[in-house]
């Protein structure tokens, strides 16, 4: 027997339709109508920084000047120039998008707080250029007689274009969390989590960013649009810094990363200062301390206080069983060329950290890279994935060179990793960090989850699919970067000090799943310092010290080198005495 | 070129301002990685805790300046246990916003117990009547002149403390790892109360010598608190002379425009300068080029 | 069922928690009139005058026996010094069906925000904003009390050129809808006399430096400055550094009535000496003002300037036309405020207009000494 025909999702999507049909019948008269519409107004404004903020980590404190160019894209539109209500909302539309990607542009160089500087300047410059450029924007006094849009009926009441408000929060609330799950919004999580892991994983992460700022700006201007024929009048300084303020604090309060929590911290945040009214003179005290006391006390907002009750009651969706094995990359004859790194350096400043040096990776081989600490392995791992440019000197990947080229090509050329100092994507489960990485080779949704839980059944993490990676403990994480790593249909898989921090038995396993990897064809590249391991798996060790190469060849050969020994202990001299 | 002297002293001493709020700015970033949006209001309450003694209880500059910092000192103690330490392990946002709710108490409490009047305090040194000297065509208002020889002596103080001492370092210590700082024996909740307290006073010292000019109001310290803020990013987060440099840049930046582009776009040309710079150079003027170990 | 079931959640706890909000309470007796007030924001500074002065009001009507019978009572708003609070506020305010009238804002830009709103309302509305359209835009319900700027330009401009004999004029406002509008009115009050400025200058409400704007001026060669400044506060500081670079007293300066109020006169102490102020207030300017001061005086301990008494003459007037109404209908009540005539306030005497205009007149002050002189008193024809 069928216990439901209809997915959770649909029960969704009717609660949100059953909300937006009552909400405007319950709320009776014309004040309280009015500030439910604009409360979706700012929900749908605040849904575009869940994109930017809560998905892609980006700090944004220009949400409101998006808010502003839709809205004056209404204003002007259809008031001063007598354009069709549509026609300026796509123009708003159209607008706020460069304009995020403007914003979005300026991440390649900036983060953290230097970002939130540039959103801040952007914010001030919008604020002033509007009030002060009467000429264009109607100057301070503003815009007013704005129309409402011509829809199928009339939306000339109030209740009625609060209907039309609440429903245009629901479409983009459904739609920013079906953006949740999907390959880009996995991405942008994935670039919030750990950016560096995410680029070397091939996300193009300044195209997700982009794209992040671009969709707030894009909903920004739409909530703005709404606003404006809501409201009928609009003027410079709502769409000031201290709207952009509001609208963070709304994410935050609500709970950044989901959809339901913006939309509750709008709404808290626009009626709170209404009920607070009969408090008079100090309703703006309780207001700034209601939003520390959230913060505070709930981490996650006041959304994720509500799932925090309701975690135990609910269960993940399952995770496709694997069909067939794990696709691997490798077709062409053994020992051919996959990796050619010649006279390689790198500098920084005075420091030589790699010194000019050479060698090769071939098809099928496991390839050791050894050395003493401070040696220069990591930093040629680094330059390898594209994390550093190189100094001077080639590297040349399956034929083509990609010295200097960003880690997300090389990535997407084939190359995978891991990390000497483990960079999972923490808040994320076991099952999404692998579909990140499956991302890499491309697809469609279906092939992707195949591939990524053939990886995770290949690395025997079955049982913690729906864990957190931070909840993990630290072998059990080790694994879950080298399944991210698999589960693209790798060419070549950089593994950085895997063996580092692993118990005797977990070093074992590993020893286990580099032969199998090794049986299936994967060439790999090892940095390594457990000696035992380096000689039970690689076919060929490059020795480095002082960013040079001192010694290369089979295992036993290399192993027994005076010149490596030295490297290793001192110089005779000093082991002596 | 009197004209022209004034508008470059114009620049440094509103420069000085913005420089002064942002060390204790940078103070509290540098102890604990906060972003503290409130500190514009420090300089508002400070101005506020003055003129009630001064203004309201009649009371001679010395000893009301000396009973402000103490107000200040106990505000600052009440802040880092009520904003900051709750939120000590979370990410920087959480915090920024914390801070902005701070500030919005802060301001609204102020407008509920002074009134929303502006108030006049009157300055240190009256100079007869004028409140400065004219000299060579060019007024040098007394006021600006302390603001700027207090904010470099205590910039000079601030930087010895953090380069020199041994206090100023495990202060460093701290805002670089805090767990390895505790581990090595140093008292890390207690200094971090320390700096919000040093922080708050500041602040506050800001605001006293300030509201003779520029009057007081419950929203006089967000424009400020908003320009230090940038005035840091200009110098290099976090970094003391970058402060300072950043201040005096800015105020100059904003003087020049208003005189040579227009008087109400000068806050729009001093900001896109300031987007241009970091685009240029992120790290600010004196900020380290920090890689990331990979 | 993970994400979904919370969605679920989400809707209907959002449901319940925003129906809850409070309604307003239900009242007989007393008739009731809205008030907004700036209780918070960037304008508070002008609250306790506009509330203290229709309070003084009230309790004289009240006292006096009220209207016909009935007491009057203020029902008081916050409309945060925005454009959306002030139409907020009112909305709220005219959720009470018995609200009868509603008095405020003095800020000409968040009553052109509330028009829309008034219209749709049908309620009269007491204003104090001075932006020429505010009566031009064909509303019914709003009812000046306070000459508006095409009168203020006028009377400064004629003053400066035909009286203070000076024809190179500067002009330095806020850059907000007041002093846009009241630097347009001048330039039009020149070239009607075939003049122009020699400099304008804009400033941001909150700006804390003027130097370039002094600086402006001293260079510009101009004989006399005239200045619609929004903010006290912002004017203060701008007299202040004005002084302490040479700009006053030396210049002829004329200014928009900020520069008459209590406020500016208590930052900006003696370098308001010898400055012109164009005002709709004075305590001496008429009988009905001085006594108003007394009163005033005694209640608060404070004096009185244009905040204060423009809210005062609103409450007198409104009771006035309540008194002559024969109900409490909005029509009616407008009925009885186009009644009145010649009837004088502490501001001046009204007669209110078709469009809803009461006061042409200007006191032309001088500040002599740190206290200001009326020099005269001008009225203007209406247009």
């Amino acid at each position: 027997m069928r216990t439901a025909t209809l997915k959770p999702v649909h029960w969704a999507i009717l609660g949100g339709a059953l909300a937006v049909a009552l909400l405007p019948l319950l709320v009776t008269g014309r004040y309280n109508t009015n500030v439910l519409l604009l409360a979706g107004a700012w929900a749908i404004a605040a849904l575009g920084l869940t994109v930017v903020l809560g998905y892609a980590g980006q700090i944004s404190l220009a949400q409101a000047s998006f808010f502003g160019i839709g809205a004056y894209a209404i204003g002007l539109g259809t008031v001063h120039y007598g354009l069709n209500w549509w026609l300026a909302f796509v123009l708003g539309l159209v607008a706020a998008v460069a304009g995020g990607i403007i914003l979005g542009a300026t991440t390649l160089k900036l983060g953290g707080h230097y970002l939130a500087m540039v959103t801040i300047g952007f914010q001030i410059i919008f604020s002033l250029v509007m009030t002060n450029w009467s000429a264009f924007s109607g100057g301070p006094d503003g815009i007013t007689r704005i129309p409402r849009p011509p829809f199928f009926v009339p939306l000339n009441t109030a209740q009625r274009y609060a209907w039309f408000a609440l429903a245009a929060t629901l479409l983009v609330a459904l739609a920013v969390h079906a953006l949740r799950d999907s390959r880009l919004g996995r991405s942008m999580r994935a670039v919030r989590e750990n950016e560096i892991a995410a680029e070397a994983l091939g996300v193009d992460t300044l195209r997700v960013k982009v794209t992040a700022f671009a969709i707030s700006a894009l909903l920004g201007s739409a909530g703005g649009s709404i606003y404006a024929s809501g409201f009928l009048y609009i003027a410079p300084d709502t769409f000031d810094f201290g709207t952009s303020v509001q609208f963070l604090a709304m994410v935050l309060v609500g709970g950044r990363e989901s959809v339901a929590g913006s939309v509750l911290g709008a709404g808290l945040l626009t009626f709170l200062p209404e009920w607070l009214r009969e408090l008079k003179k100090i309703y703006l005290i309780v207001y700034g301390s209601i939003i520390v006391l959230v913060i505070v006390f709930m981490p996650e907002g006041l959304w994720g206080f509500v799932t925090l009750l309701s975690r135990s009651l609910v269960r993940p969706s399952p995770v496709p069983p694997p069909r067939g094995a794990l696709p691997m990359g490798g077709a062409r004859p053994a020992g051919e060329p996959v990796l050619v790194i010649e006279n390689l350096g790198k500098h920084f400043g005075g420091l030589k950290a790699v010194d000019g040096v050479s060698f090769t990776v071939r098809q099928g081989e496991v390839h050791a890279l050894i050395g003493p600490n401070g040696s220069g392995k990591t930093t040629i791992i680094n330059v390898i994935s594209g994390l550093y440019a190189p100094s001077f000197g080639e590297i040349t990947f399956l034929g083509r060179s990609v010295g200097g080229q960003r880690a997300s090509r090389i990535a997407r050329c084939g190359m995978t990793r891991t990390f000497q100092n483990l960079r999972l994507f923490r808040e994320l489960t076991v099952w999404e960090n692998v579909l990140v990485g499956a991302q890499r080779a491309g697809g469609d949704e279906t092939a992707i989850r195949e591939r990524a839980a053939s990886a995770i059944e290949f690395m025997g993490l079955t049982s913690h699919v729906h864990n957190r990676a931070k909840n993990l403990p630290y072998g059990t994480q080790k694994r879950v970067e080298i399944a991210r790593a698999l589960s693209g249909v790798p060419e070549l898989l950089l593994l950085d000090e895997p063996a580092a921090g692993l118990t005797q038995s977990e070093k074992d396993d590993l020893v286990e799943i580099v032969q199998q990897l090794h049986a299936r064809g994967l060439t790999m590249l090892l940095v390594e310092h457990d000696m035992s391991l380096v000689s039970q798996l690689s076919h060929h060790i490059t020795v480095i010290n002082f960013g040079r190469k001192i010694a290369e060849g089979a295992p036993e050969r290399v192993l027994a080198e005076p010149a490596v020994g030295e490297a290793y202990l001192g110089n005779r001299e000093a082991a002596r005495a | 070129m009197a004209s022209i002297g004034q508008i470059l002293l114009a620049g440094l001493s509103l420069g000085s301002v913005y420089a002064l709020t942002a060390l204790g700015f940078v103070l509290i970033y540098r102890a604990t990685n906060v972003v503290n949006f409130a500190q514009g209001e420090f300089l508002m309450l400070g101005a506020y805790f003055l003129f009630t003694f001064v203004e309201g209880a009649k009371l001679n500059y010395g000893v009301a300046a000396l009973i402000a910092f103490g107000m200040l000192g106990v505000l600052g103690l009440l802040f880092a246990l009520g904003i900051y330490y709750p939120l000590r392990n979370r990410s920087f946002l959480p915090v920024i916003i914390a801070t902005i709710g701070a500030s919005i108490m802060f301001q609204n409490g102020a407008l509920a117990i002074w009134g929303s009047s502006p108030e006049r305090l009157r300055p240190v040194l009256e100079g007869g009547g004028s409140g400065g000297v004219t000299l060579g065509g060019v007024f040098f208002n007394y006021q600006y002149v302390i603001i700027l020889a207090v904010t470099l002596v205590l910039m000079g103080f601030q930087y010895a403390f953090f380069e020199f001492t041994l206090l100023g370092k495990k202060t460093q210590a701290i805002s670089q790892d805090k767990d390895m700082a505790r581990l090595l024996g140093i008292p890390v909740t207690g200094m971090i109360a320390l700096t919000f307290i040093y922080s708050t006073i500041l602040g506050g010292l800001a605001g006293m010598l300030v509201a003779p000019i520029f009057f007081l109001q419950h929203n006089m310290g967000s424009i400020p608190g908003l320009k230090a803020f940038s005035a840091s990013i200009i110098g290099g987060f976090g970094d003391v002379r970058g402060a300072i440099v950043g201040g005096l840049t800015l105020g100059v930046l904003e003087s020049f425009g208003g005189a040579y582009i227009s008087t109400v776009y000068k806050d729009a040309f001093a900001f896109l300068l300031v987007i241009i710079f970091l685009l240029v150079r992120p790290q600010g003027l004196f900020g380290e080029k920090v890689g990331e170990k990979a | 069922m993970r994400r979904s079931a919370r969605f679920l959640v989400a809707m209907v706890t959002g449901l319940a928690v925003f129906t809850a909000s409070p309604g307003a309470a239900q009242m007989g007796g007393p008739i009731k009139i809205g008030q907004l007030l700036p209780m918070t924001g960037n304008f508070a500074s002008s609250l306790k005058m506009q509330r203290q002065g229709a309070e003084l009001a009230v309790e004289e009507v009240n006292k006096a026996g009220g209207v016909k019978g009935r007491m009057l009572q203020l029902v008081r708003e916050d409309d945060k010094s925005t454009d959306p609070g002030a139409v907020q506020a009112f909305q709220k305010l005219i959720e009470d069906k018995e609200m009868v009238a509603v008095i405020g804002s003095i800020r000409s830009t968040q009553i052109l925000a509330m028009l829309p709103t008034i219209n749709e309302a049908q309620i009269p509305v007491m204003i104090g904003g001075t932006n020429f359209s505010l009566t031009h835009q064909g509303s019914r319900w709003v009812f000046r009390h306070r000459p508006h700027d095409g009168f203020s330009a006028q009377v400064m401009v004629k003053f400066v050129v035909e009286e203070l004999k000076k024809n190179k004029l500067a002009i330095v406002h806020t850059s907000d809808g007041f002093g846009n509008g009241g630097r347009d009115e001048v330039v039009k009050g020149l070239k009607a006399r075939q003049m122009e400025p020699v400099v304008i200058k804009a400033i941001n409400t909150g700006d804390k430096d003027y130097t370039a704007v002094v600086t402006a001026v001293k260079n510009s060669g101009a004989d006399a400055l005239v200045t619609y400044f929004t903010s006290t506060s912002d004017l203060a500081i701008f007299a202040t550094q004005a002084k302490q670079q040479g700009l006053l007293p030396q210049m002829t300066w004329i200014g928009s009535p900020s520069i008459t109020t209590t406020d500016a006169t208590k930052l900006a102490g003696d370098a308001l000496v010898g400055t012109y102020g164009i005002g709709d207030y004075d305590p001496t300017g008429n009988p009905t003002a001085g006594a108003f001061q007394v009163a005033y005086k005694t209640k608060f301990n404070e004096d009185t300037d244009l905040f204060s008494a423009w809210t005062y003459d609103a409450v007198y007037n409104l009771a006035t036309a309540m008194t002559r109404a024969p109900d409490l209908k909005p029509d009616s009540i407008r009925a009885g405020i186009l009644a009145i005539k010649k009837r004088m306030g502490a501001e001046n005497e009204y007669t209110f207009d078709e469009r809803g205009d009461g006061l042409d007149h200007y006191y032309i002050l001088r500040n002599e000494g740190g206290t200001w002189k009326v020099l005269k008193a001008v009225h203007v024809e209406r247009y």
